[in-house]
């Protein structure tokens, strides 16, 4: 770093201030959102960070001039929260990061119009993210991170704010994702669901009024708390929308929205090529899908044990783990075509004996009874069409359309 | 009560309160830990007493180790001492579940049944805590995979969010070390035959591996996975092959003689033919889930946990 000199310190505060305040006077959002954003180690932060730890008497600066008294309250803390994110004091910039959101909070209550919108975007994104470092340092230390949490609870201020009649409520979507996020991260998704209600039944918010970004990680998140809640055609819809309407050259967003969607379209029946899952880099599920293709039990199982820390993480587990019974499908399905290509008459049965032959060729080791068990259990949930015949050992298939399609719905509980 | 020792009578005629103010409550209401750990102890000893019916004596030991929870909490301690109470009264409440069944002509039983899971969820939530609070440290839990394990055993049964919040959820927020397990081997398996609809393997896998704990938790299950392999049987079986009592009790699990009454309480019926061997009828109209969970028919192989 060049030497820095008390004048040039001076000048750089100066400076920062009062394009802070013309800024504010001129209600000019776009530059003002760039003067806010404290973890993005802009150059303009940067320079006045190293301003600010030199010199350290910056709010006697403050209380100099009456046209910084509107913004000192906000400026104030902002200052003490920049110069603590560029010595790595991350507790130390959250904690001072909060009461300038909350001071920038209140003015944003008092200006009418919607123009500082895109900086309160960048009010609500940085309170997350220093949050999370500055849990991460207490964490380091062995003290209890808590931090993020009370970045939620100012979220949910700003949502209080924003669902309103004005133009203002627009933004209601972005914090709502904001909240998403930090929800997700503590695992308290639970929480979610007063957003949610908020946002789909308020008759304040029209959906389709809101900015389409946001409208796509909406529905990514919402999809995934479908998908953790199985609710399959739910998680399609939602995870679709987003799928559709995401930036086609946002790839890393694209990937995660496929990474919670492909589980989903395997469960109602829709396999993925595999080119998509080599150009988005998912290719922990190739074996998935092609298990599912052969009727090859053996080889589902070996891809969710290789995956298996990877796919519990993302909650996808158990809806692959689920996909058995369409494969045992698949495989019966095989040994009814190799057998109508023998002898077509015959081939709507099949003696139990044959699946479970086929099964010890996958070292999977079954009795008949419980062979008979699965075959049930497929005919119940019209995964099979026919009966099956305890006396004679035999599964008798349907001569029309043995084997229903899912046809884009899951498979019946 | 005739049940406590003179000399721990007053420690022990702490009741549970349900509103406690902690504004107006005195350090000395609170029992400190040492004295909670000797209260905990002889509550456990009472509760192997044969002196008096299984029903009074948990009520007594359910309000009691209320009651220690209630003070453990309001003094917020976690350390090992703690866990290790928590996971005794885990083990209480979990017996509980079981022994209430044999006390199911009691009047208001189902609602004491109730009660006694709802206080099992919370301990368990709580015990969760605690290991997570004490995460760092280096005490390993012995009983740590065990008691992670009933939580997945809780999931068994149609109701889909028991603890009310998603399964897949709170497994991907267990420490992989507890995951991959032996103790949550079993539970993962066991989940995996319930979800595919594999009766049979869930049957025989619980016979043949269930620890006694293990099993009364998943006791309640039982029958309901037996309804759905009766379910199957009788509709997708072929009408005329009339499936054999002999056949239905090595499916099922159950003795012979209880097939009968179980597929009554599903609304099936059983026929004889001449030579007196009784079969099901398979394509019936009336199949139902049983309307009561109890009794619970003996599991064939695990006679020895029904004490």
């Amino acid at each position: 770093m060049a030497y820095l000199s008390m004048g040039e310190a001076h000048r750089r505060i100066t400076e920062y201030l009062n394009r802070f305040s013309d800024v504010v006077l001129n209600q000019d959002g776009s530059s003002l959102k760039q003067l806010l954003s404290v973890s993005s180690n802009s150059p303009l932060l940067l320079s006045l960070a190293d301003a600010l730890n030199l010199f350290h008497d910056y709010n006697r600066l403050l209380k100099q001039s009456d046209r910084f008294s509107q913004i000192s309250e906000i400026v104030s803390p902002l200052f003490r929260s920049i110069q603590n994110f560029r010595l790595g004091n991350l507790l130390d910039s959250y904690n001072a990061f909060e009461k300038a959101a909350n001071a920038f909070l209140q003015e944003f209550r008092n200006w009418e119009s919607a123009w500082a919108l895109e900086a309160l975007y960048v009010i609500a994104y940085e309170i997350r993210v220093l949050a999370e470092r500055a849990d991460r340092e207490l964490a380091s230390v062995g003290k209890t991170p808590e931090k993020l949490k009370g970045a939620g609870s100012f979220l949910m201020k700003v949502f209080g704010v924003l669902a309103g009649k004005g133009p203002k409520r627009v933004g209601a979507l972005y914090v709502t994702c904001q909240l998403f996020k930090v929800y997700f991260k503590l695992g308290t998704v639970h929480l979610c669901r007063s957003v949610i209600r908020s946002i789909e039944t308020a008759r304040i918010f029209d959906f389709e009024e809101f900015p389409v970004r946001d409208k796509v990680t909406y529905m990514y998140y919402t999809g995934r708390l479908e998908v953790f809640n199985e609710n399959f055609p739910a998680a399609d819809q939602k995870l679709s929308y987003a799928l559709t309407h995401c930036n086609p050259r946002r790839e890393a967003n694209i990937r995660m929205i496929l990474k919670y969607l492909i589980p989903v379209k395997l469960s109602v029946g829709v396999l993925p090529k595999n080119w998509l899952l080599e150009k988005y880099n998912l290719i922990e599920y190739s074996n998935v899908v092609q298990a599912l293709k052969r009727g090859d039990l053996r080889l589902l199982r070996h891809a969710l044990q290789d995956h298996e820390d990877r796919f519990l993480r993302s909650g996808v587990y158990l809806v692959l783990e689920k996909l058995e019974l369409q494969v045992y499908q698949r495989l019966v399905k095989k040994i009814y075509i190799i057998q109508k290509q023998k002898d077509p008459s015959k081939a709507h049965q099949i003696k139990l004996e044959v699946i479970v032959k086929a099964l010890k060729w996958l070292e999977m080791d079954m009795d008949v009874d419980e062979v008979e068990c699965i075959m049930s259990i497929l005919i119940y949930k019209n995964l099979m069409k026919g009966y099956f015949a305890h006396k004679s050992k035999v599964v008798v298939l349907s001569k029309q359309d043995p084997f229903p399609k899912l046809n884009g719905k899951p498979v019946n509980s | 009560m005739e049940i406590l020792g003179k000399h721990l009578q007053p420690l022990l005629s702490k009741r549970f309160c349900r509103t406690i103010a902690t504004k107006h409550t005195q350090a000395s209401d609170v029992r400190p830990l040492p004295v909670l750990e000797e209260t905990l102890n002889y509550l456990l000893n009472v509760l192997d007493s044969m002196e008096h019916p299984f029903e009074v004596v948990h009520d007594f030991v359910f309000d009691r180790t209320r009651s220690i929870r209630q003070d453990l909490s309001m003094q917020n301690i976690i350390n090992d001492q703690t866990i290790h109470m928590y996971e005794e009264m885990m083990k209480f409440h979990i017996i509980s579940h079981h022994k209430l069944l044999t006390c199911s002509s009691r009047p208001n039983f189902s609602s004491v049944h109730y009660l006694n899971m709802e206080q099992l969820k919370k301990c368990l939530t709580s015990l969760y805590a605690l290991y997570e609070e004490n995460r760092d440290s280096n005490s390993i839990y012995e009983n740590g995979p065990e008691f992670w394990s009933f939580h997945v055993f809780l999931h068994l049964g149609s109701n889909s969010q028991p603890l009310g919040e998603s399964l897949s959820l709170w497994l991907s927020h267990v420490p992989s070390a507890i995951l991959k397990s032996k103790e949550m081997f079993f539970p993962r398996r066991l989940l995996r035959f319930f979800r595919m609809g594999n009766c049979k393997r869930f049957l025989c896998t619980t016979a043949t591996e269930a620890s006694c704990l293990e099993f009364y938790i998943i006791e309640p299950y039982i029958n309901e996975v037996r309804a759905l392999a009766l379910s199957c049987v009788n509709s997708c079986g072929y009408i005329h092959h009339p499936y054999p009592i002999a056949h239905l009790s090595k499916l099922l699990m159950m003795k012979e003689l209880d097939v009968e009454p179980f597929c009554n309480a599903c609304g099936l019926e059983i026929s004889t033919d001449e030579q007196g061997n009784k079969f099901l009828a398979t394509k019936q109209k009336n199949f139902h889930y049983p309307k009561d969970v109890f009794p619970s028919y003996c599991l064939l192989g695990l006679e020895h946990f029904e004490r």
